[in-house]
C-alpha cells in the first residue's frame, strides 16, 4: 500500500499542506441552541441532565460523579496536566435541535465542514450508516435497514438512554466506574453524545459501524460515552475517526468507552485520533472478555497537545483473547502517552500489545503499560512489541512497561527498541534513485506497516497521506 | 530527569574510555553513570530466591555522554513463595549521540506461588542511539525437563541443572 500512498502525495488538496490550516475552518457557533456557560459546578450538571430529560438516577449518578472528580488530585504520573483550566471549558453544547434525518437536512455549514475534513470518499459509501459526533451531539444519523432486521441498535448514548432505560442502567458505569479516575470521573458527571451499541446473539454485522468525532465550539470540552454490548456469538467492528479545527485555547476532550464481549463474540474498536494541537485528550477505554471472546483494539494517535490513553481488557473467561495495535506520532509541542492494560483474570487466556511510535521536532511519544496474570490465570500468554522511532535529536521516547505476574505457568515477554533511520538505509534508497525525502517517507512507511495494514483499506490510505503529510520537509 | 534519575552518593560512575564490568551481587537500588565518551559498562546480577524471599532490584542505567554503551543482565529464579521485582530503566540524555544500551530481565518461576515483576523502563532524549529492552516471565519449558529425565535424570536434577544454566553469566 505504501507504495502507492506515496503517490497520493502529489495530488493532495493544497489547503491539506498548509500547516497553519490543518483540517478546516472553525464555524462560528452563533446558531448553536444550548450554549451553557463555561465552568463546572453542581447546577450546570443539572441542568445538563433537565435539557436531556434523564431518569433520576443517571442525574444521581452524574452528581455523585462530580464530587469524585472534586475529590481527586490530578495524576502527575503521566503527562503535565497542570495547565487545564476547568473553569474555562464549556460542558454542554447542542447545534441543532433535532436528529437530521437526511444529509440534505443537515445544516449546510456542518455539511462544509465535514467536506473539508477530506474523509468523505471513505464514508460515502457508507454515508447510511454513519452517525456523526459534531460537537456533542450526533447530527446526522440513519441506520440501514438490514441491521435494523437484526436487532442491531447503533444510537447515540442519549437516545439508547430513552429509549432502551433498562439495559443502558444494567451496563453504564459497571466496567469504569466514575471513581476509576478523576477523566472517567468527569465524564460521568458531563457525558453527552457518544455511541450505543447492542449487537444481538449471534449477529455478525459485517459493516463497521462508523462515527466521525468532531469538536467546534471553541473550549468545548466533548465528553463522549460510549457503551458497546456484543452478545453471545456477535461478531462487530466499530471505528471512529477524530478531527479538529484550530483554536487557540485549549480544549478537553475526556470520553469514556465500556465494551462487554460475551461469550464467543467478537469486537474491533479502530480509532483514528486526529485532533488539533491543542486539544487535551484524556480517555479511559476498557473491554470485559468472557469465554472464547475477542477483543481488538486499534489505537492511532497523530493529533492533540496531549493524550493519555490506554485502552485496557479484562480477559475473565477463559480462552478469552486480546489485542491492542497501538501507533502514535508526536510532532512539534505534543506528547502521546499511550500503552494499553492487560488483565488475564481466567485460564488459557492470550494477548497481544504491539505499539510503535513516531517522534519529530522534539516531540515526544510514551508507551505506558500493563500486563497483570492473576493466580488462577494458568496458561496464559501475552507478548508485547514496542518499537520507537526517533527522527531528530530533540524528540524523546520513553518506555514504562510493568509486567505483574501472579502464576508460574505463563509465558509473559517484553521487547522494545529506540531507534532512528539508519545511515545505511537511507544511503541504499539514495543510491537507488530516492530523493532523502521519499527515502524516509517510505521508511516510516515501512516502520508501521504491520499495524496499517491490519486497518480497513480506506483508513490505511488515509493513514499513510496523513503520514506523508506530517514527514514533509522533515529532512534537516 | 526525574528526581529518581539524580545521582545519588551510591552511584557508580563510569569514566571516559573505561570499560567496567558489575556483579549486582544483593538486591538493591544501583545508579550507574557513563560519564564519558566511550565508557562502557557490563552489567550482570543473578537472584535465586526460596522460601518467603522478597528480592527487589532496582537499576537506574544512565548515559551523560556521547558513544557510550552498555549491556545489563538480570536473571532471577524464583522458587515457593517468593517474589522477584526487577525494576531497570535506561535514561539517555540529551546530546548523547551514538549510544547503545540493552537491558534484559529474564524471570523463571518455579512454582505456582511465586510471583514475578518486570519493569524495565526505557527514557530516551537523544536520537543517535540503539536502544532496546527484553523481558520475559515462565516456568521451565516442559520440554527441557522432558529432555533431561529421557536421559536419565531425575526431575530434580534436571531441574536443578537447568537453573544453574540459566544463571550462568554467559
Amino acid at each position: 500500500m505504501s507504495r502507492f500512498a506515496a503517490k497520493h502525495t502529489t495530488a493532495l488538496d493544497d489547503s491539506l499542506k498548509d500547516e497553519s490550516y490543518q483540517h478546516g475552518f472553525a464555524f462560528s457557533t452563533d446558531q448553536y441552541k444550548h450554549i451553557i456557560k463555561p465552568g463546572l459546578n453542581e447546577h450546570v450538571v443539572r441542568e445538563i441532565s433537565h435539557i436531556k430529560n434523564e431518569p433520576e438516577w443517571m442525574l444521581k449518578l452524574r452528581l455523585e460523579a462530580l464530587k469524585q472528580f472534586e475529590a481527586k488530585p490530578t495524576p502527575t504520573w503521566g503527562g503535565n496536566l497542570s495547565e487545564i483550566n476547568y473553569d474555562q471549558i464549556r460542558y454542554y453544547l447542542r447545534p441543532t435541535d433535532r436528529q437530521e434525518k437526511s444529509w440534505a437536512d443537515v445544516p449546510k455549514e456542518i455539511q462544509e465542514t465535514f467536506d473539508r475534513i477530506g474523509v468523505p470518499e471513505a464514508e460515502k459509501k457508507y454515508l447510511a450508516g454513519v452517525k456523526m459526533q459534531y460537537d456533542s451531539e450526533v447530527v446526522y444519523g440513519s441506520l440501514k435497514k438490514t441491521w435494523e432486521k437484526d436487532g442491531v441498535i447503533f444510537l447515540s448514548m442519549d437516545e439508547g438512554l430513552a429509549k432502551y432505560p433498562d439495559l443502558v442502567r444494567e451496563y453504564f458505569g459497571k466496567l469504569i466506574p466514575s471513581g476509576d479516575n478523576k477523566f472517567a470521573a468527569l465524564n460521568t458527571a458531563v457525558w453527552s453524545g457518544g455511541s450505543f451499541v447492542y449487537v444481538p446473539k449471534g449477529v455478525e454485522v459485517k459493516m463497521p459501524l462508523q462515527t466521525y468525532f468532531r469538536i467546534n465550539a471553541p473550549n468545548a470540552g466533548q465528553f463522549e460515552r460510549t457503551l458497546i454490548i456484543v452478545d453471545e456469538g456477535a461478531k462487530v467492528h466499530y471505528e471512529e475517526g477524530c478531527t479538529a479545527p484550530s483554536f487557540s485555547s485549549n480544549s478537553l476532550h475526556s470520553a469514556v468507552v465500556e465494551i462487554f464481549v460475551k461469550k464467543g463474540a467478537r469486537c474491533q474498536y479502530t480509532t483514528i485520533q486526529n485532533w488539533y494541537k491543542n486539544i487535551y485528550n484524556l480517555v479511559t477505554k476498557r473491554a470485559r472478555v468472557e469465554e472464547e471472546g475477542e477483543m481488538i483494539w486499534t489505537d492511532f494517535n497523530m493529533g492533540s497537545k496531549l493524550t493519555m490513553k490506554y485502552p485496557g481488557f479484562l480477559l475473565v473467561g477463559k480462552g478469552a483473547r486480546g489485542e491492542t495495535l497501538s501507533m502514535a506520532l508526536a510532532g512539534s509541542g505534543q506528547h502521546q502517552d499511550t500503552g494499553s492494560k492487560a488483565f488475564h483474570l481466567a485460564p488459557h487466556t492470550s494477548s497481544i500489545i504491539i505499539s510503535k511510535s513516531i517522534s519529530k521536532n522534539g516531540g515526544r511519544t510514551s508507551y505506558r503499560g500493563l500486563v497483570h496474570v492473576a493466580p488462577n490465570a494458568y496458561d496464559s500468554k501475552n507478548t508485547v512489541i514496542c518499537d520507537a522511532l526517533l527522527l531528530d535529536p530533540q524528540s524523546r521516547s520513553d518506555t514504562y512497561p510493568t509486567d505483574r505476574i501472579l502464576n508460574s505457568q505463563v509465558q509473559i515477554q517484553h521487547e522494545a527498541t529506540v531507534s532512528k533511520i539508519g545511515e545505511e538505509q537511507l544511503f541504499y534508497l539514495m543510491s537507488r534513485g530516492l530523493t532523502e525525502e521519499m527515502a524516509r517517507k517510505m521508511i516510516v512507511n515501512g516502520f508501521i506497516d504491520d499495524v496499517v495494514k491490519k486497518l480497513p483499506l480506506e483508513y490505511a490510505v488515509e493513514m499513510n497521506r496523513l503520514i506523508d503529510h506530517e514527514m514533509e520537509g522533515s529532512v534537516g | 530527569m526525574t528526581a529518581a534519575e539524580a545521582p545519588t552518593l551510591a552511584a557508580i560512575q563510569i569514566h571516559e574510555n573505561e570499560r567496567r564490568e558489575i556483579v549486582l551481587e544483593k538486591p538493591g537500588t544501583y545508579h550507574i553513570e557513563l560519564i564519558g565518551p566511550g565508557a562502557h559498562a557490563n552489567i550482570h546480577g543473578a537472584f535465586l530466591t526460596t522460601g518467603k524471599d522478597e528480592c527487589e532490584v532496582n537499576l537506574y542505567i544512565l548515559h551523560k555522554a556521547p558513544h557510550t554503551s552498555a549491556q545489563t543482565t538480570l536473571k532471577g529464579v524464583a522458587k515457593d513463595h517468593s517474589h522477584i521485582r526487577f525494576f531497570g530503566r535506561i535514561g539517555i540524555a540529551p546530546n548523547c549521540p551514538n549510544t547503545q544500551s540493552f537491558l534484559e530481565e529474564r524471570v523463571l518461576l518455579l512454582s505456582d506461588n511465586a510471583k514475578a515483576e518486570t519493569i524495565p523502563e526505557l527514557e530516551i532524549l537523544s536520537d543517535d542511539v540503539k536502544c532496546s529492552h527484553a523481558a520475559s516471565i515462565s516456568r521451565i519449558p516442559e520440554e527441557h525437563l522432558f529432555y533431561l529425565q529421557s536421559r536419565g535424570l531425575t526431575p530434580q536434577v534436571a531441574e536443578n541443572l537447568v537453573v544453574e544454566g540459566f544463571l550462568e553469566k554467559q
